[in-house]
């Protein structure tokens, strides 16, 4: 048997040293805004640990949630939540309902007053320009003025809030909620300016403030570009969406097409629905391509919206001057495009026409404001010197991207101003290895299910909440089934098993802090290493 | 005046015991280890046949059939033949997938040569099981852990098996209450510490109660080395390997095959890196591997050991069995947890749960068998003797090889090795032995014969073993 001169067993050359090494956990991972979710939920999960009250705990959850989302009840709503398709806990008996949590903790803050917290540092007396007030705008103007610097939103419309007032239903995001998270933003001293035109008043507003942050969105619908698309009847998803939210008039008449697979062209298909007409909506694409989230999907047939894959909009027909019906042409997918999905092409032959009485269009938008397409910043926001932006004007995305882009770029425009180095790599870099969790340590509990409005409710009701946020003891329960992935979380095993009592308890404990691990009694067995259910103790292999 | 009237009362009406579990009593063990799990076994059969309904509450936090040192309980994974005897008596019968390796024989090594004893008797034999569910990294085995399977058997009583880790039990009024790390409270009639020695809970429980002692713990090694089947036929066989080295505060060292795998298992008096430098380095160890060297072992662990037992192991509606208690000396350790379990399970049952039930009718076990590990101390003493001294182990290596040569002669040496390594007989029965006229005198002879007469017989004399 050949052997080599390794190091023998007796020469220990197989200790397993432990170390406390906090990892970022899936959540983390999956959120636009790197959402710090174990840390805000360990904080309701472990509050009998701190001799909190549950309420201390709500508020000191938000307050740890708040420091990234300014906007927890609107988010916790809207968001498609990619953090919860990547919990650990979704293996096993479902994920945690991070969102419905989030959305619970929103909701405490605003029933109770909760104010955003803000510095009395007076350090920062800079004045910083704002245009656009959206999730993206606003995120900015908040990271801004915590840090105590003079901030004024400049904003088009007569209301802020963008896409978040403007298009989404109210079935989905009531006025109220946006309108409480958004005033919460205003208190800390930020100014509004409405009806502000960009292109005559760019080159005051550069003077007028130190730096200027750009959240301009995008609003400006692309067109369908077929024959009669300028017909009477055809409207935009967004402007119907605008109108809708606005109590303006909506004359869609008794069967509607939508056309388009994103957010918009659902939300624009649901509310329809709730307008009383006979939607169908088409998509070229097949469902399995759908931009738009599948829970949302769901619910849209659930409402009885008629989905009509892989189909093209060829004609928008009409009776010379208004909209009487859509010829398509069927469609087939091929090769993958540059971002995977498939794309489609005609199906020689295969064509079809649809009465119809209005066309929603809702096949994505464009920047309004200047014809060079999309902003291009660097990675940390910044466009020039002086001049941040974030949100849809760089690209479509989901409100919690446009959220982190704001924080983002407030981070880096607080450092130039106070001349400091910008923040580097996220303190936590490595990711947790989920096959390490041990999910079986954990009781078996099963996920809250939401209670939502049945579906014939919703359309008899068309201005309900669709779902419902979750009570108080859904929300204590619900958080304590997260794992902790990556963090202590005080199960103690460690402690209880080390033989060598290499483990003490910290004097202070805090939310994921609980022992402190001497390295030099450990034995190197490991036990704790393979004991810790959620990672937090991981291996380090040595030699000494 | 009220005492007086009430203790009287008191008396007259329960003249056993003032506390007694009744028709849905409520008890927690904490622990699923061996004594943890038989004894809440036991509890439910008494119970049943005493038409009483209990309610058992099994805490373990760890899963056996985790591999590696988190599903383990840190021992050698020996079990003598009488104990699988008498579990079978019980209606315990472990099953083959439990069993590792059914150990025929021991091979004894010194400086001077090795000799393989033989089982003295057909039920004599021994079985060498895991603990948990093999060591780290280990292939998913079809075999069964010993701890997972007596657990299944106290579930399938109808212990209720609670995944939650107890840190700490305390007093509240005339009941116990218990509280996991998780925030989880609850309280019992009864509470019954199997938490072993490698828990904190007892520490924790010594710095809080005034008057109770935990057990003292020394420090042993456990490491598992990966040889592979075929090897392990080749150079160990189904033969426990032990070493009588002259190592100072090394009391008993073997060698347990198990499958792919052999089990190390080092005991003595707080078994250090100098130690274990001194027990690799010796010619006798490394001839055992293959090539004559020691290949990095996969897994290990410092397993603690009780050297003596908790004073008292009892106390009001508490009890404390195995490791936690009073056990064995070194060797069977389950032995000794099964003992303390149906001792424990009697007392409570049939008497009481006071501390004066514990102590009329579980303390006795307890004393007798902290009685006997004097014994073994005596007999581990003159072991070490025998250790340093190498005109004796001459003399009890001649006296060994010569009865295992001959068939029709009386086992007396290999009798007493037998029993001392693998714990199968009680100490004071191994000593009495050792005082037999016959033992002394063939004793003396082969003293006298193997330091006069060196070239005979101190040739090596295996069976097994390939150099």
């Amino acid at each position: 048997m050949a052997r080599t001169d390794r190091p023998t067993a007796s020469e220990q050359s197989f200790l397993t040293r432990a170390q406390q090494l906090e990892q970022r956990p899936p959540c983390q991972v999956g959120c636009p805004n790197s959402g710090d979710v174990r840390g805000w939920l360990g904080i309701i999960a472990q509050r009998r640990k701190h001799g909190l009250s549950l309420e201390q705990a709500y508020s000191a959850a938000w307050n740890q949630l708040v420091e990234l989302n300014p906007f927890p009840a609107t988010i916790g709503r809207i968001c498609p939540h990619p953090c919860e398709s990547r919990c650990t806990r979704a293996s096993k008996d479902g994920a945690v309902a991070i969102n419905d949590l989030e959305r619970f903790l929103g909701d405490w803050a605003i029933a109770h007053e909760l104010a955003l917290p803000h510095s009395r540092d007076r350090r920062c007396v800079e004045s910083i320009g704002v245009i656009g007030s959206g999730p993206a705008g606003l995120s900015f103007a908040y990271q801004m003025a915590r840090r105590g610097y003079r901030v004024s939103v400049y904003e088009k419309n007569a209301t802020p809030g963008g896409m978040l007032r403007h298009a989404i239903p109210e079935y989905r995001l009531p006025r109220s909620v946006v309108e409480a998270e958004i005033q919460r933003v205003f208190d800390l001293g930020v100014s509004l300016q409405d009806g502000v035109n960009l292109s005559e008043d760019m080159q005051d507003l550069r003077e007028r403030h130190s730096l200027l942050f750009l959240g301009l969105g995008a609003q400006r619908p692309r067109r369908l570009d077929i024959p009669g698309d300028s017909l009477v009847g055809v409207v935009s998803g967004i402007d119907y969406l605008a109108r809708r939210k606005q109590g303006k008039s909506t004359k869609l008449g008794a069967s509607v097409l939508v056309i388009g697979g994103g957010n918009t062209a659902i939300d624009a298909a649901r509310t329809a629905r709730r307008d009383g007409a006979a939607v169908t909506l088409l998509y070229r694409r097949s469902r399995q391509e759908m931009p738009a989230a599948a829970a949302e999907v769901d619910d849209a047939i659930d409402e009885g919206v008629r989905f009509l894959f892989l189909v093209a909009p060829t004609e928008v027909l009409g009776d010379g001057k208004k909209v009487t019906g859509l010829d398509y042409q069927h469609m087939r997918l091929g090769a993958p495009d540059e971002q995977g999905r498939r794309r489609p092409t005609p199906v020689k032959g295969e064509t079809g026409r649809l009465a119809a009485d209005s066309i929603i269009v809702a096949i994505s938008q464009q920047p309004d404001w200047h014809d060079d397409g999309w902003l291009k910043t660097r990675e940390d926001g910044r466009l020039a010197n002086d001049l941040w932006a974030g949100g849809d004007d760089t690209g479509p995305g989901i409100a919690s991207r446009a959220v982190a882009q704001g924080r983002l770029a407030a981070q880096s425009a607080h450092a130039q101003l106070r001349g400091e180095t910008p923040l580097g790599a996220p303190s936590v870099a490595v990711d947790v290895d989920t096959g390490k969790v041990r999910t079986d340590f954990y009781d078996e509990r099963r996920r809250h299910a939401r209670s939502r409005l049945p579906p014939k409710e919703r359309l008899e009701r068309p201005e309900d909440e669709v779902d419902r946020t979750i009570d108080s003891r859904q929300a204590s329960e619900e958080a304590s089934r997260c794992m902790s992935c990556g963090l202590c979380f005080d199960c103690q095993q460690c402690v209880m098993y080390c033989n060598a009592g290499g483990f003490s308890r910290l004097e202070n404990t805090t939310t994921g802090h609980y022992f402190e691990l001497a390295l030099d009694v450990c034995e190197g067995c490991g036990k704790c290493v393979e004991l810790c259910p959620c990672g937090y103790l991981t291996a380090r292999q040595s030699r000494d | 005046m009220g005492s007086a009237h009430g203790s009287f009362q008191q008396l007259a009406a329960e003249p056993e015991s003032a506390k007694t579990l009744r028709d849905g009593s409520r008890i927690a063990v904490v622990g699923a280890g061996p004594s943890g799990s038989m004894f809440s076994y036991f509890l439910l059969n008494m119970a049943e046949a005493t038409s009483l309904q209990l309610n058992v509450d099994l805490f373990e936090p760890r899963r056996f059939c985790h591999r590696g040192p988190a599903g383990c309980n840190h021992c050698g994974g020996v079990i003598s033949e009488s104990l699988v005897q008498r579990l079978a008596t019980e209606g315990i019968v472990l099953p083959d997938e439990v069993v590792q390796r059914g150990i025929e024989s021991y091979t004894l090594h010194m400086d001077i040569g090795d000799v393989e004893i033989c089982t003295p008797l057909e039920e004599r034999r021994i079985a060498a099981v895991y603990r948990g569910n093999g060591p780290r990294d280990s292939e998913p085995m079809e075999s069964e852990s010993f701890d997972g399977y007596l657990q299944r058997l106290a579930v399938d009583k109808g212990a209720n098996l609670v995944q939650r880790l107890v840190t700490d039990v305390s007093r509240e009024g005339d009941r116990m209450r218990l509280e996991c790390a998780d925030g989880f409270h609850d309280e019992y009639e009864l509470v019954v510490l199997a938490s072993g020695i490698n828990s904190r809970l007892t520490a924790d429980l010594e710095e809080r109660a005034g008057g109770f002692r935990k057990p003292a713990p020394t420090k042993a090694f456990i490491c598992e080395f990966k040889l592979g089947r075929e090897v392990i036929r080749e150079t160990l066989g189904p033969s426990m390997h032990v070493f009588l080295l002259d190592i100072p505060r090394l009391e008993f060292a073997a060698l347990i095959p198990k499958g792919e795998y052999t089990t190390l298992a080092l005991l003595g008096d707080d078994i250090d890196e100098e130690l274990m430098q001194r027990f690799f380095t010796s010619p006798e160890v490394k001839n055992c591997f293959p090539g004559g060297k020691i290949p990095d072992h996969v897994c290990h662990c410092y397993p603690r050991m009780n050297i003596s037992g908790a004073r008292p192991p009892y106390a009001d509606r508490m009890v404390m069995i195995g490791d936690c208690g009073t056990t064995r000396l070194f060797k069977d350790g389950i032995g000794a947890a099964y003992r303390a379990a149906k001792a424990a399970a009697r007392a409570a049952v049939f008497h009481g749960v006071a501390a004066e039930d514990f102590e009329a009718h579980y303390w006795p076990m307890c004393r007798s068998v902290q009685v006997d590990n004097r014994f073994g101390k005596l007999l581990f003493a003159v072991a070490g003797l025998i250790q340093k001294a190498r005109f004796a182990r001459r003399g009890v290596l001649r006296m060994t090889i010569t009865e295992q040569r001959h068939p029709g002669k009386p086992k007396r040496m290999s009798g007493v090795l037998w029993d001392l390594f693998s714990g199968s007989a009680r100490y004071r029965e191994v000593f009495m032995r050792t005082l037999h006229p016959a033992y002394i005198k063939d004793l003396v002879w082969n003293l006298v014969a193997g330091n006069v007469d060196r070239s005979h017989p101190p040739a090596v004399e295996r069976r097994h073993g390939t150099h």
